[in-house]
């Protein structure tokens, strides 16, 4: 292995804040928060990799594998809701979105 | 055949009582009223059987109570002397005076509850004369009390009524603390709460916890006899019927406290400091009950003072040791105060409920019946010659000169005072109320059914000397029938001193008597015209009782209730109520605050998810460096 498994963590997680930072400064556009989202979990299927690839076990690349299709799954849902929100508010601004208030 | 007599006179009452209280509101009126007085007379019947069979004490175990540990208290009851005497006067006495109630209770809807708490009254107090254990006894102690609240009370609707029974409940509660605390003491020195056994051991404790005790059992009786300084609740105990009076105050409740000192005087007799309290307290009250009852306006309450007053003479004979003397007095007292007390019905009832004595007068010749008993009455009170009052009274005075020393002595000329004040009183309240002018009544059918149940109370009160009359007049029944007992004393004395005293003692009564005819015979019209001035200061110190319900309010209720507000103002809201609805506000705020926070917009959600985990990492980091 090359690469030490820090340097795996360490660029997981600048891309986990920089996803996260996208998320909140751009909560004014669902799309950018979408997209915010995926960074981060792109960040954490790379921790999955690098920790499979540093134990050799292959857990982890089937885990990135399954995070895969689930995150496909999502966009298509999410994308869908995006349309379905657009609709009803003619608005992809998520603090137009609080009917959910406790 | 014996335990039959006793259960049964206990349980007739009681089952009269149950069937009153359970079903007397759907029984028909006449059935009600002749069960509670059948079963009233049942009981009697039972006692005069029992006194019948009687030949010496006998305790008679029906069945066992409760046990556990060393403490049994057997469900047994005690005939003696004592005790018998008493059944036979509670049986007689009660059962006149249910007579009456058919008749005096004639107007009022409530008579189930009534009849039921008179039986209820009977049977509580059958148990307490008849109770050989302690606790037998203190059960019937407290269910006397329990009925005489509910009967002072009675007509409860008025508040004035319902204070006045509770404040008999509460006062004579302060006197059963002492009695408690007095069986648990004796329980803890002898083992045994039997009143044979306990009477039998004196002599194996010291001489100061014979008094301790001697003492205790005096609050006891002070609180249900009505003496210094528990006398307060009589007085207003007449807010009752006046049937009730007449059994609460004549025959039962108030000689409860009495018949227990003497009772227990084998026990309680070895100490002269005891006997001493108990003669002081007797003497005391009687002086204080009489010169109360020479400024009421009330009629009533002026035999409420008197019967103060007439229960003082008694403790004064047990405080003398002499027992027969103070049962003799208790026996002759029941008849003529019942009298009294049923007479004053009568002529209330005839009044239209007027009870200011100054509002009467006349009623000598429209009542004449209950005029010539009332009479009878008056004159055993007086103690007028050859009267039963006189024979018991004069007795009671006997034994106390008799005991000797300077108390006794200055107890002696008390008592002889207290006689000539009561003569005087009871002719006051003859002349008001029967002398004069006119005398307009109102008679209804039952006012004659009400003055003849008088008329055997006014014999038995005339003649009730015959119980136990002078030894130099051939010796007394009762004092023969008293001599078994531990405490029985027959008094050794001249016929000369004796006869002496009694004319000292009859010139008293009959000084008194004169006094009260000049006074208000005579000169009624003056005395008619006074009462409307405005009473002088010792009249109303006098009517006021001394002004010991004033001394009582301000030492006793006013700082009770000053603490009680400031509990429940200050400690109870402002401490505690404060502080539970501050927590529970503040609980409440803080739960608003929070919920303020779910905004329902995914970015604070968000921000708060980050700002979650940047914590948990950062602690998670603190602990790993």
């Amino acid at each position: 292995m090359s690469v030490p498994l820090s340097h795996v963590l360490i660029v997981a997680s600048l891309m986990f804040a920089m996803g996260l930072g996208c998320v909140v400064a751009w909560r004014a556009n669902v799309i950018m928060m979408l997209i915010g989202i995926e960074i981060m979990l792109n960040a954490v299927m790379l921790t999955f990799v690098g920790g499979s690839a540093h134990w050799g076990i292959a857990d982890g690349q089937l885990f990135s594998l399954m995070l895969m299709a689930l995150t496909s799954a999502e966009v298509s849902l999410a994308l869908a809701m995006v349309v379905y929100l657009h609709r009803r508010k003619n608005t992809v601004n998520t603090d137009q979105f609080d009917s959910m208030k406790g | 055949m014996l335990p039959t007599y006793l259960t049964l006179m206990l349980l007739f009452p009681l089952l009269g009582g149950l069937a009153c209280a359970v079903a007397g509101r759907k029984l028909p009126r006449a059935l009600v009223e002749v069960l509670a007085c059948a079963t009233v007379w049942g009981s009697f019947a039972c006692a005069v059987l029992a006194a019948a069979a009687y030949t010496g004490p006998q305790v008679i175990t029906l069945t066992d109570w409760f046990a556990s540990f060393d403490l049994s208290v057997p469900f047994s009851l005690y005939l003696d002397p004592l005790s018998l005497s008493m059944t036979v006067m509670i049986g007689f006495v009660c059962g006149l005076i249910h007579v009456y109630s058919v008749f005096y209770m004639r107007e009022d809807e409530d008579y189930a509850r009534y009849f039921a708490l008179l039986n209820l009254f009977v049977f509580a107090m059958l148990t307490l004369v008849l109770g050989e254990t302690l606790p037998l006894l203190y059960l019937g102690w407290e269910g006397v009390g329990f009925c005489s609240y509910l009967l002072i009370g009675f007509w409860y609707s008025d508040s004035e009524n319902a204070d006045a029974g509770r404040k008999a409940f509460i006062t004579t509660r302060i006197g059963d603390v002492a009695l408690m605390i007095a069986l648990a003491w004796l329980f803890q020195l002898f083992g045994t709460l039997s009143i044979t056994k306990v009477n039998g051991m004196g002599f194996l404790m010291p001489g100061s916890v014979i008094t301790m005790l001697g003492i205790l059992f005096l609050i006891a009786a002070m609180g249900k006899s009505a003496q210094m300084p528990l006398m307060v609740w009589l007085p207003d105990a007449m807010a009752g019927p006046t049937p009730v009076s007449a059994m609460i105050h004549a025959a039962t409740m108030v000689t409860a406290g009495v018949y227990l000192l003497a009772r227990l005087l084998p026990l309680i007799g070895s100490s002269q400091a005891a006997l001493a309290a108990i003669a002081v307290t007797g003497g005391v009250t009687a002086f204080y009950g009489a010169t109360c009852a020479l400024a009421q306006r009330d009629l009533k309450r002026v035999l409420a003072y008197s019967t103060i007053s007439q229960i003082g003479y008694m403790m004064l004979g047990v405080g003398a040791g002499a027992v027969t003397a103070a049962t003799f007095h208790l026996l002759v007292h029941a008849f003529f105060k019942a009298l009294l007390f049923l007479g004053a019905g009568c002529v209330i009832a005839a009044m239209h409920h007027e009870q200011d004595i100054y509002k009467m007068g006349g009623l000598r010749r429209s009542l004449p019946l209950t005029f010539w008993s009332f009479l009878a009455g008056a004159a055993c009170l007086a103690g007028i010659p050859l009267t039963g009052g006189f024979f018991s009274k004069d007795s009671i005075l006997l034994a106390v000169w008799l005991k000797g020393g300077v108390l006794y002595q200055a107890l002696y000329l008390l008592g002889l005072l207290t006689a000539l004040i009561t003569a005087y009183y009871s002719f006051r309240l003859v002349f008001l109320v029967f002398a004069g002018g006119n005398g307009q009544v109102h008679r209804s059918s039952g006012l004659t059914v009400m003055e003849l149940v008088l008329v055997p109370l006014a014999i038995l009160g005339l003649l009730g000397g015959l119980l136990d009359l002078p030894a130099y007049l051939g010796g007394g029944y009762l004092s023969a029938f008293f001599e078994g007992l531990p405490a029985g004393d027959l008094l050794k004395v001249s016929h000369e001193q004796e006869i002496a005293m009694q004319i000292l003692a009859g010139a008293m009564a009959l000084l008194g008597l004169l006094t009260a005819y000049f006074r208000y015979g005579k000169g009624r019209a003056d005395r008619m015209r006074e009462a409307q001035a405005q009473p002088s200061v010792l009249i109303s110190f006098l009517s006021q009782g001394w002004y010991f319900d004033k001394l009582y309010h301000l030492v006793l209720i006013r700082p009770y209730q000053a603490c009680a507000d400031f509990l429940w103002e200050r400690v109870d809201r402002g401490v505690i109520d404060a502080s539970v609805d501050g927590l529970g506000s503040g609980i409440g705020g803080a739960g608003r605050l929070l919920g303020r926070w779910s905004t329902g917009k995914v970015a604070v959600y968000l921000i708060s998810f980050a700002a979650g985990g940047a914590l948990i990492l950062g602690y998670l980091a603190w602990l790993a460096l």
